[in-house]
Protein backbone atom coordinates (compact mmCIF):
# COMPACT_ATOMS: atom_id res chain seq x y z
CA UNK A 1 0.00 0.00 0.00
CA UNK A 2 0.75 3.64 -0.85
CA UNK A 3 1.07 5.65 2.55
CA UNK A 4 0.37 9.09 2.77
CA UNK A 5 -0.11 12.31 5.05
CA UNK A 6 -2.57 15.46 4.87
CA UNK A 7 -0.43 18.35 3.87
CA UNK A 8 -1.14 21.63 6.35
CA UNK A 9 -3.96 23.14 6.43
CA UNK A 10 -1.73 26.30 5.30
CA UNK A 11 0.16 24.77 2.42
CA UNK A 12 -3.27 23.09 0.92
CA UNK A 13 -4.94 27.30 1.31
CA UNK A 14 -2.19 28.51 -0.21
CA UNK A 15 -1.97 26.40 -3.48
CA UNK A 16 -6.05 26.97 -4.37
CA UNK A 17 -6.05 30.50 -3.20
CA UNK A 18 -6.46 32.31 -6.09
CA UNK A 19 -9.64 29.61 -6.99
CA UNK A 20 -13.48 30.10 -5.74
CA UNK A 21 -14.72 26.26 -6.86
CA UNK A 22 -12.79 23.24 -6.01
CA UNK A 23 -13.36 19.71 -6.68
CA UNK A 24 -12.00 17.37 -3.81
CA UNK A 25 -11.30 14.36 -5.26
CA UNK A 26 -10.51 11.49 -2.92
CA UNK A 27 -9.02 8.00 -3.22
CA UNK A 28 -10.65 4.53 -2.03
CA UNK A 29 -8.26 2.81 -2.28
CA UNK A 30 -4.29 2.58 -0.53
CA UNK A 31 -4.63 6.23 1.12
CA UNK A 32 -8.39 5.33 2.63
CA UNK A 33 -6.46 2.21 4.24
CA UNK A 34 -3.79 4.74 5.73
CA UNK A 35 -6.84 7.20 6.64
CA UNK A 36 -5.27 10.36 5.00
CA UNK A 37 -7.20 10.15 1.52
CA UNK A 38 -10.63 8.35 1.84
CA UNK A 39 -14.09 9.47 1.74
CA UNK A 40 -13.75 10.03 5.28
CA UNK A 41 -11.06 12.33 4.96
CA UNK A 42 -12.55 14.03 2.03
CA UNK A 43 -15.20 15.15 4.07
CA UNK A 44 -13.11 16.54 6.58
CA UNK A 45 -11.13 18.65 4.61
CA UNK A 46 -14.48 19.92 3.04
CA UNK A 47 -15.75 21.20 6.11
CA UNK A 48 -12.46 22.38 7.00
CA UNK A 49 -11.98 24.85 3.92
CA UNK A 50 -15.49 26.15 3.98
CA UNK A 51 -15.49 26.58 7.39
CA UNK A 52 -12.33 28.36 7.11
CA UNK A 53 -13.66 30.42 4.24
CA UNK A 54 -16.61 31.52 6.03
CA UNK A 55 -14.62 32.84 8.68
CA UNK A 56 -12.28 34.90 6.38
CA UNK A 57 -15.57 36.15 4.72
CA UNK A 58 -14.69 34.29 1.30
CA UNK A 59 -16.94 32.94 -0.91
CA UNK A 60 -15.84 29.11 -1.76
CA UNK A 61 -17.84 26.37 -3.20
CA UNK A 62 -16.25 22.67 -2.52
CA UNK A 63 -17.75 19.66 -3.99
CA UNK A 64 -16.75 16.40 -2.71
CA UNK A 65 -16.02 13.15 -5.04
CA UNK A 66 -13.99 10.28 -3.82
CA UNK A 67 -12.99 7.52 -7.00
CA UNK A 68 -12.45 3.91 -6.27
CA UNK A 69 -8.88 4.88 -7.62
CA UNK A 70 -7.43 7.68 -8.61
CA UNK A 71 -4.92 6.13 -11.09
CA UNK A 72 -7.29 4.35 -12.69
CA UNK A 73 -8.63 5.79 -16.13
CA UNK A 74 -11.50 4.19 -15.90
CA UNK A 75 -12.29 5.68 -12.17
CA UNK A 76 -10.65 8.68 -13.67
CA UNK A 77 -13.61 9.17 -16.18
CA UNK A 78 -16.03 9.43 -13.78
CA UNK A 79 -15.11 13.25 -13.39
CA UNK A 80 -15.26 13.80 -16.94
CA UNK A 81 -18.86 15.79 -16.78
CA UNK A 82 -17.51 17.22 -13.59
CA UNK A 83 -14.15 18.21 -13.54
CA UNK A 84 -15.16 21.50 -16.04
CA UNK A 85 -17.26 22.83 -13.88
CA UNK A 86 -14.35 23.54 -10.97
CA UNK A 87 -11.46 26.14 -10.82
CA UNK A 88 -9.31 23.75 -9.44
CA UNK A 89 -9.12 19.93 -8.32
CA UNK A 90 -7.41 19.39 -4.49
CA UNK A 91 -6.35 15.84 -5.29
CA UNK A 92 -6.96 13.56 -2.24
CA UNK A 93 -4.61 10.70 -3.75
CA UNK A 94 -1.14 9.86 -3.64
CA UNK A 95 1.41 11.00 -6.06
CA UNK A 96 0.37 8.84 -9.02
CA UNK A 97 -3.30 9.63 -8.64
CA UNK A 98 -2.68 13.30 -8.92
CA UNK A 99 -0.52 12.93 -12.34
CA UNK A 100 -2.90 10.53 -13.07
CA UNK A 101 -5.64 13.01 -12.92
CA UNK A 102 -3.84 15.95 -13.97
CA UNK A 103 -2.75 14.00 -17.62
CA UNK A 104 -6.33 12.73 -18.64
CA UNK A 105 -7.60 16.36 -17.95
CA UNK A 106 -4.27 18.67 -19.06
CA UNK A 107 -6.14 21.61 -18.80
CA UNK A 108 -7.53 20.97 -15.46
CA UNK A 109 -5.74 22.52 -12.47
CA UNK A 110 -4.54 19.23 -10.13
CA UNK A 111 -2.98 20.03 -7.01
CA UNK A 112 -1.86 18.07 -4.21
CA UNK A 113 -3.55 17.84 -0.65
CA UNK A 114 -1.46 15.09 0.70
CA UNK A 115 1.76 14.24 0.95
CA UNK A 116 3.02 10.78 -0.59
CA UNK A 117 5.26 8.93 1.71
CA UNK A 118 6.04 5.23 1.19
CA UNK A 119 5.24 1.79 0.59
CA UNK A 120 3.79 -0.04 3.61
CA UNK A 121 1.82 -1.55 6.04
CA UNK A 122 -0.74 -1.45 8.07
CA UNK A 123 0.90 -2.74 11.08
CA UNK A 124 -2.06 -1.99 13.63
CA UNK A 125 -5.01 0.22 13.70
CA UNK A 126 -3.50 3.52 13.49
CA UNK A 127 0.15 2.45 12.36
CA UNK A 128 1.86 1.89 9.56
CA UNK A 129 5.31 1.45 8.38
CA UNK A 130 6.88 1.08 5.49
CA UNK A 131 8.47 -1.69 4.60
CA UNK A 132 9.42 -1.96 0.60
CA UNK A 133 11.38 0.71 -1.23
CA UNK A 134 10.08 -0.34 -4.42
CA UNK A 135 13.75 -1.35 -6.00
CA UNK A 136 12.70 -3.63 -8.69
CA UNK A 137 15.29 -6.46 -7.89
CA UNK A 138 13.36 -8.14 -4.93
CA UNK A 139 15.81 -10.10 -2.16
CA UNK A 140 12.83 -11.08 0.12
CA UNK A 141 13.20 -14.83 -0.45
CA UNK A 142 16.60 -14.98 0.25
CA UNK A 143 15.90 -12.66 4.25
CA UNK A 144 12.88 -14.88 5.45
CA UNK A 145 10.68 -12.14 3.76
CA UNK A 146 11.98 -9.12 5.91
CA UNK A 147 13.69 -6.52 3.33
CA UNK A 148 16.97 -5.34 4.66
CA UNK A 149 17.54 -2.33 2.40
CA UNK A 150 14.42 -1.07 3.86
CA UNK A 151 13.82 -1.85 7.31
CA UNK A 152 17.57 -2.07 8.60
CA UNK A 153 18.17 1.80 9.54
CA UNK A 154 21.35 1.30 7.73
CA UNK A 155 20.16 -0.27 4.56
CA UNK A 156 22.71 -3.07 5.26
CA UNK A 157 22.43 -6.21 2.95
CA UNK A 158 25.46 -7.72 4.83
CA UNK A 159 24.26 -7.47 7.84
CA UNK A 160 24.22 -7.28 11.17
CA UNK A 161 26.03 -4.28 11.84
CA UNK A 162 26.56 -5.31 15.70
CA UNK A 163 24.93 -2.53 17.35
CA UNK A 164 21.42 -3.43 18.41
CA UNK A 165 20.36 -4.04 21.39
CA UNK A 166 17.62 -6.02 22.82
CA UNK A 167 16.80 -6.71 18.96
CA UNK A 168 16.37 -2.98 18.65
CA UNK A 169 17.85 -0.97 16.37
CA UNK A 170 20.76 1.73 17.87
CA UNK A 171 19.22 4.59 15.11
CA UNK A 172 16.26 4.58 16.32
CA UNK A 173 15.28 2.09 19.35
CA UNK A 174 11.44 1.82 18.66
CA UNK A 175 12.03 -0.33 15.38
CA UNK A 176 13.71 -3.81 15.37
CA UNK A 177 16.73 -4.53 14.10
CA UNK A 178 15.75 -6.35 10.68
CA UNK A 179 18.63 -8.51 10.83
CA UNK A 180 18.05 -10.00 14.05
CA UNK A 181 14.13 -10.43 12.68
CA UNK A 182 16.17 -11.98 9.55
CA UNK A 183 18.50 -14.34 11.38
CA UNK A 184 15.83 -15.35 13.69
CA UNK A 185 13.25 -16.31 11.61
CA UNK A 186 15.69 -18.36 9.21
CA UNK A 187 16.86 -20.30 12.10
CA UNK A 188 13.08 -21.24 13.07
CA UNK A 189 12.63 -22.41 9.48
CA UNK A 190 15.92 -23.89 9.40
CA UNK A 191 17.11 -22.30 6.03
CA UNK A 192 20.53 -20.20 7.65
CA UNK A 193 22.28 -21.78 5.38
CA UNK A 194 20.55 -19.32 2.89
CA UNK A 195 23.24 -16.75 4.61
CA UNK A 196 26.24 -18.51 3.97
CA UNK A 197 25.35 -18.29 0.20
CA UNK A 198 26.79 -15.82 -2.63
CA UNK A 199 24.39 -13.55 -4.41
CA UNK A 200 24.87 -11.34 -7.19
CA UNK A 201 24.83 -7.84 -6.63
CA UNK A 202 21.35 -6.11 -6.23
CA UNK A 203 21.13 -4.21 -10.21
CA UNK A 204 20.37 -0.79 -8.51
CA UNK A 205 19.42 0.09 -12.42
CA UNK A 206 16.19 -0.97 -12.01
CA UNK A 207 15.29 1.53 -9.15
CA UNK A 208 17.03 4.38 -10.45
CA UNK A 209 19.07 5.99 -13.56
CA UNK A 210 16.74 5.24 -16.49
CA UNK A 211 13.93 7.87 -15.83
CA UNK A 212 10.54 6.43 -14.84
CA UNK A 213 10.21 3.30 -14.93
CA UNK A 214 7.83 1.26 -16.85
CA UNK A 215 6.09 -2.21 -16.88
CA UNK A 216 4.60 -3.44 -20.10
CA UNK A 217 2.76 -6.66 -20.58
CA UNK A 218 1.40 -7.35 -24.30
CA UNK A 219 -1.27 -9.80 -22.44
CA UNK A 220 -2.43 -6.95 -20.78
CA UNK A 221 -2.84 -4.99 -23.76
CA UNK A 222 -6.15 -3.98 -25.77
CA UNK B 1 -23.40 33.21 31.81
CA UNK B 2 -24.49 29.69 31.22
CA UNK B 3 -24.52 28.19 27.58
CA UNK B 4 -28.26 28.90 26.84
CA UNK B 5 -28.11 32.52 27.81
CA UNK B 6 -25.40 32.93 25.53
CA UNK B 7 -27.70 31.62 23.09
CA UNK B 8 -25.31 29.05 22.08
CA UNK B 9 -26.15 26.15 19.62
CA UNK B 10 -25.39 23.01 21.08
CA UNK B 11 -25.29 19.58 19.50
CA UNK B 12 -24.70 16.29 21.57
CA UNK B 13 -23.76 13.47 20.06
CA UNK B 14 -24.27 10.69 23.06
CA UNK B 15 -23.90 6.62 23.83
CA UNK B 16 -27.37 5.72 23.92
CA UNK B 17 -26.35 2.96 26.54
CA UNK B 18 -26.32 5.76 29.23
CA UNK B 19 -30.26 6.12 28.83
CA UNK B 20 -32.82 3.70 27.56
CA UNK B 21 -35.24 5.50 27.47
CA UNK B 22 -33.77 8.77 25.56
CA UNK B 23 -35.75 8.58 22.67
CA UNK B 24 -38.89 9.71 25.29
CA UNK B 25 -36.77 11.87 27.49
CA UNK B 26 -35.00 14.03 24.90
CA UNK B 27 -38.55 15.05 23.30
CA UNK B 28 -39.26 17.82 26.26
CA UNK B 29 -35.93 19.03 26.02
CA UNK B 30 -36.30 19.56 21.61
CA UNK B 31 -39.02 20.92 22.20
CA UNK B 32 -38.29 23.57 24.88
CA UNK B 33 -34.92 24.42 22.45
CA UNK B 34 -36.29 24.17 19.40
CA UNK B 35 -33.35 24.35 16.75
CA UNK B 36 -31.11 25.70 19.73
CA UNK B 37 -29.77 22.35 20.60
CA UNK B 38 -29.53 18.83 18.05
CA UNK B 39 -29.30 15.54 19.74
CA UNK B 40 -27.65 12.49 17.89
CA UNK B 41 -27.76 9.01 19.53
CA UNK B 42 -25.50 7.01 18.93
CA UNK B 43 -25.34 2.99 19.36
CA UNK B 44 -21.37 3.45 20.60
CA UNK B 45 -20.02 6.31 21.01
CA UNK B 46 -16.88 4.69 19.29
CA UNK B 47 -18.81 5.61 16.36
CA UNK B 48 -18.00 8.97 16.22
CA UNK B 49 -16.00 10.23 13.71
CA UNK B 50 -14.00 13.66 13.35
CA UNK B 51 -16.16 14.19 10.11
CA UNK B 52 -19.51 14.25 12.32
CA UNK B 53 -17.91 16.86 14.46
CA UNK B 54 -17.01 18.31 11.30
CA UNK B 55 -20.61 18.49 10.30
CA UNK B 56 -21.65 19.62 13.29
CA UNK B 57 -19.83 22.60 13.86
CA UNK B 58 -20.60 23.83 9.98
CA UNK B 59 -24.12 23.45 10.53
CA UNK B 60 -24.29 25.58 13.33
CA UNK B 61 -23.30 24.24 16.37
CA UNK B 62 -21.47 26.41 18.52
CA UNK B 63 -20.57 23.86 21.40
CA UNK B 64 -20.02 20.04 20.86
CA UNK B 65 -20.95 17.82 23.19
CA UNK B 66 -19.83 13.87 22.81
CA UNK B 67 -20.93 12.02 25.92
CA UNK B 68 -19.69 8.50 26.95
CA UNK B 69 -20.28 6.15 29.21
CA UNK B 70 -17.49 5.44 31.88
CA UNK B 71 -14.54 4.36 30.72
CA UNK B 72 -14.55 0.37 31.61
CA UNK B 73 -18.38 0.72 31.07
CA UNK B 74 -18.61 0.33 27.79
CA UNK B 75 -21.03 -2.11 26.46
CA UNK B 76 -18.60 -2.70 23.34
CA UNK B 77 -15.16 -2.62 25.52
CA UNK B 78 -13.39 0.39 24.17
CA UNK B 79 -15.72 2.84 22.29
CA UNK B 80 -15.30 5.97 24.58
CA UNK B 81 -11.57 5.29 24.76
CA UNK B 82 -12.04 5.75 20.94
CA UNK B 83 -15.14 8.32 21.02
CA UNK B 84 -11.82 10.39 22.87
CA UNK B 85 -9.04 9.74 20.85
CA UNK B 86 -11.34 11.17 17.80
CA UNK B 87 -12.76 14.14 19.74
CA UNK B 88 -8.75 15.13 20.23
CA UNK B 89 -7.83 14.59 16.84
CA UNK B 90 -10.90 16.31 15.69
CA UNK B 91 -9.94 19.45 17.92
CA UNK B 92 -6.47 19.46 15.97
CA UNK B 93 -8.34 20.17 13.09
CA UNK B 94 -10.34 22.91 14.15
CA UNK B 95 -7.23 24.50 15.52
CA UNK B 96 -6.06 24.67 12.05
CA UNK B 97 -8.65 27.17 11.49
CA UNK B 98 -8.83 29.26 14.40
CA UNK B 99 -11.60 27.55 16.20
CA UNK B 100 -11.33 27.48 20.15
CA UNK B 101 -10.29 23.48 20.97
CA UNK B 102 -13.16 23.89 23.44
CA UNK B 103 -15.53 23.86 20.89
CA UNK B 104 -15.59 19.86 21.09
CA UNK B 105 -15.79 18.64 24.47
CA UNK B 106 -15.88 15.00 25.86
CA UNK B 107 -18.30 14.49 28.70
CA UNK B 108 -16.99 11.03 29.98
CA UNK B 109 -19.75 10.32 32.75
CA UNK B 110 -18.49 9.11 36.11
CA UNK B 111 -18.68 5.10 36.97
CA UNK B 112 -22.18 4.38 38.74
CA UNK B 113 -23.69 7.39 37.04
CA UNK B 114 -27.42 6.66 36.45
CA UNK B 115 -28.97 9.65 34.42
CA UNK B 116 -31.27 10.56 31.83
CA UNK B 117 -30.15 12.20 28.74
CA UNK B 118 -32.38 15.21 29.44
CA UNK B 119 -31.55 15.51 32.99
CA UNK B 120 -27.90 15.85 31.53
CA UNK B 121 -27.96 18.19 28.69
CA UNK B 122 -29.94 20.10 30.93
CA UNK B 123 -27.49 20.32 33.29
CA UNK B 124 -24.68 20.71 30.81
CA UNK B 125 -26.51 23.55 29.48
CA UNK B 126 -26.64 25.18 33.11
CA UNK B 127 -22.72 24.98 32.83
CA UNK B 128 -20.90 28.23 31.76
CA UNK B 129 -20.05 29.29 28.80
CA UNK B 130 -16.36 28.37 28.11
CA UNK B 131 -16.74 30.18 24.19
CA UNK B 132 -19.23 32.51 22.58
CA UNK B 133 -21.41 31.96 19.37
CA UNK B 134 -19.32 30.75 17.06
CA UNK B 135 -16.90 33.14 14.46
CA UNK B 136 -18.49 31.12 11.55
CA UNK B 137 -21.65 31.63 12.76
CA UNK B 138 -21.50 35.50 13.08
CA UNK B 139 -19.81 35.78 9.93
CA UNK B 140 -22.25 33.87 8.43
CA UNK B 141 -24.72 36.77 9.80
CA UNK B 142 -22.48 39.72 8.76
CA UNK B 143 -22.63 37.82 4.92
CA UNK B 144 -26.17 38.22 5.14
CA UNK B 145 -26.37 41.60 5.51
CA UNK B 146 -23.96 42.29 3.18
CA UNK B 147 -25.44 40.18 0.99
CA UNK B 148 -22.58 37.96 0.15
CA UNK B 149 -23.46 34.77 1.74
Amino acid sequence: MITAERKPLSEIKEMIAPYRKILIVGCGSCVAECASGGEKEVGILASLLRMDARKEERDIEVKEITLDRQCVYEFIDQLTDLIDKYDAVLSLGCGAGVQAVAEVFSQAIVVPALNTTFIGETKEAGLWVENCRACGDCKLGYFAAVCPVTRCSKGLFNGPCGGSKDGKCEVDPDTSCAWQLIVERLDKRGQLDLLEKVYPPADWSRQQGKGPRKIKREDQTI
Amino acid sequence: MDQKSAGLKVTFFFCQQIDEHQDVNRRALEKEFGSEIRFFPLPCSGRIEPQHLMRALESGADKVYVITCPEGACRYREGNMRARKRLTFAQGLIEEIGLERERLELINLPAGTITTIDKLARELLAREALVGPSSLQAQALEGKKLGVA
